[in-house]
């Protein structure tokens, strides 16, 4: 388990660094970042899976200016993680797993934001001492304050990856067998609802006029040819 | 006239990848800009008036991370008119800069961010929900065309056409094209849904009439959500909502059958 561990808390790192501080490829999306941890964790089957249920839901929260998003990021990640893991663990396998990880891991991920705060709010001394190495004429010591902000960027990705990932398993193996039949029951609906309220979010957020009426066409139109052919 | 070598450039534009290595409140992108700039600064002067000339750099400075290349190199050019005293460019650069910077925000913002993540984010669902392992790589290389695009095209642009690079912007009308890219996203997203619940319907055996009705609680939602309803609210009404629906799952099956219409 502690490898498949730290091969997630690497995963959490690379795809929690390119969210902000470096290249912006997009490898922070959920769609591509769960999908990847479940695929070095052996299973990627169940990251796809969750990387389509989280990826809509926090689109529509842009990071403008000093916005911070929730860290769909470090969920997707950690709940990835979690299902291979405890997947093994438990013996079980899933859609129900995979939600219940997911479930767990979307409130915690709220303490990404928190991270990911602090680690801008010190990157805010960095740049004081940029200013100082420049009073001193260096600026070997100038960028390197510039590039040890990769650090505190990196710490938060992981510190919200951990918290996810000791939340998840301190209480999914208690909970498992409590939920496992009621989710049986309606598990394939919450897995279709939770890209549908993402995108129901994106309609309400999106600056087009008239998008509602726009998306209720293309739906309508989408559904009668699929129904029709 | 002194002009930066091509392959500082070319290092310059490595160093904008870490452009928000050191994002902060205070100063936002102020001190990656500095860094991305500084082996540029470095060929145009030295010793004193180089440390000068950096400190204007780090402080405040916020744009989007795509269109902040084509600042780079606009303000690059601008440098090369100073050192060689073409300009009295002191003040025609930090004005350029803050003059640029909101605007070139709100556009890439509402471009990339609103846009096109969206739109390659619909596309490669598709993908996902068919099962198909490659959605990941579907998604990375329909994104990245336009940003790599807009980060090494206009950071030449930039570079040669200094403070006139303003009007290569306005030539393309990329707040045009923000407006387009969104409608089309909205268009995928509708086509995405439909295609989800009818898959849904399809594998659970049920009528695929059902599906048209789930455009009643996604407007809903849409309508609380502009309202400022937080997302993880919507998402514990939606899943407590299933949940107890699925408890009376077979009673509400029954009671359909009895009406004949399944």
């Amino acid at each position: 388990m502690a490898f498949s561990l730290g091969l997630g808390a690497l995963v959490s790192l690379i795809c929690g660094l390119d969210r902000v501080a470096m290249l912006q490829i997009m490898i922070s999306r959920p769609i591509v970042a769960a999908p990847l941890t479940a695929l070095v964790l052996g299973e990627p089957m169940v990251g796809l899976q969750i990387g389509v249920m989280v990826e809509l839901l926090w689109l529509a929260r842009l990071p403008v200016g000093a916005a911070v998003p929730p860290d769909d990021t470090q969920v997707a990640v950690a709940a990835s993680a979690l299902a291979v893991i405890l997947g093994h663990s438990l013996g079980s396998s899933g859609v129900e797993l995979s939600l219940i990880c997911l479930m767990i891991a979307i409130p915690l991920g709220k303490i990404g934001q928190l991270f990911e705060r602090l680690a801008r709010r010190y990157n805010g001394r960095l740049a004081r001492r940029v200013d100082d190495a420049l009073d001193e004429g260096s600026f070997f010591v100038a960028e390197l304050q510039h590039l040890r902000g990769l650090t505190s960027f990196s710490l938060a990705a992981v510190g919200t990856y951990a918290v996810i990932m000791v939340g998840g398993l301190l209480t999914i193996p208690l909970v498992w067998p409590l939920v496992q039949q009621p989710l049986g029951y309606s598990s394939a609906w919450v897995q279709l609802a939770l890209p549908l309220v993402g995108i129901a979010v994106i309609l309400g957020t999106i600056n087009v006029s008239r998008a509602i009426t726009l998306f209720c066409a293309s739906f309508c139109m989408a559904f009668l040819l699929m129904w029709l052919v | 006239m002194m002009t930066v070598p091509r392959s500082t450039r070319v290092y310059i534009w490595f160093r904008l990848l870490l452009l928000q290595a050191s994002w902060n409140f205070e100063r936002l992108q102020g001190v990656g800009f500095f860094y991305a700039l500084l082996p540029g600064l470095k060929k145009l002067y030295r010793d004193e008036k180089l440390l000068e000339v950096s400190r204007k750099y780090d402080g405040y400075f916020n744009t989007h991370v795509y269109l902040a290349p084509m600042v780079v190199g606009a303000v690059l050019k601008l440098e090369e008119e100073r050192a060689a005293g073409l300009t009295d460019a002191d003040t025609l650069i930090d004005d350029f800069k803050e003059m640029v910077a909101a605007p070139y925000a709100a556009i890439g913002d509402a471009l990339f961010w609103g846009g096109l993540r969206p739109l390659a984010a619909g596309v490669a669902l598709f993908f996902a929900v068919k099962g198909i392992l490659w959605a990941p790589l579907i998604f990375i290389v329909l994104y990245n065309i336009v940003p790599i695009w807009f980060r090494t095209v206009f950071y030449v642009r930039g570079y040669r056409q200094g403070i006139k690079s303003v009007e290569f912007i306005q030539q393309h009308r990329l707040p045009d094209w923000a407006i387009h890219t969104k409608e089309a996203a909205v268009v995928v997203l509708g086509g995405l849904s439909a295609f989800m619940v009818f898959s849904q319907l399809t594998h659970h055996q049920l009528p695929s009439w059902l599906g048209l009705l789930t455009l009643v609680p996604m407007v809903m939602l849409s309508l609380v959500a502009r309202k400022g309803v937080s997302t993880l609210m919507l998402i514990f009404i939606a899943v407590t909502t299933i949940l107890l629906v699925g408890v009376f799952w077979v009673d509400m099956v029954h009671l359909i059958d009895s009406w004949g219409i399944m």
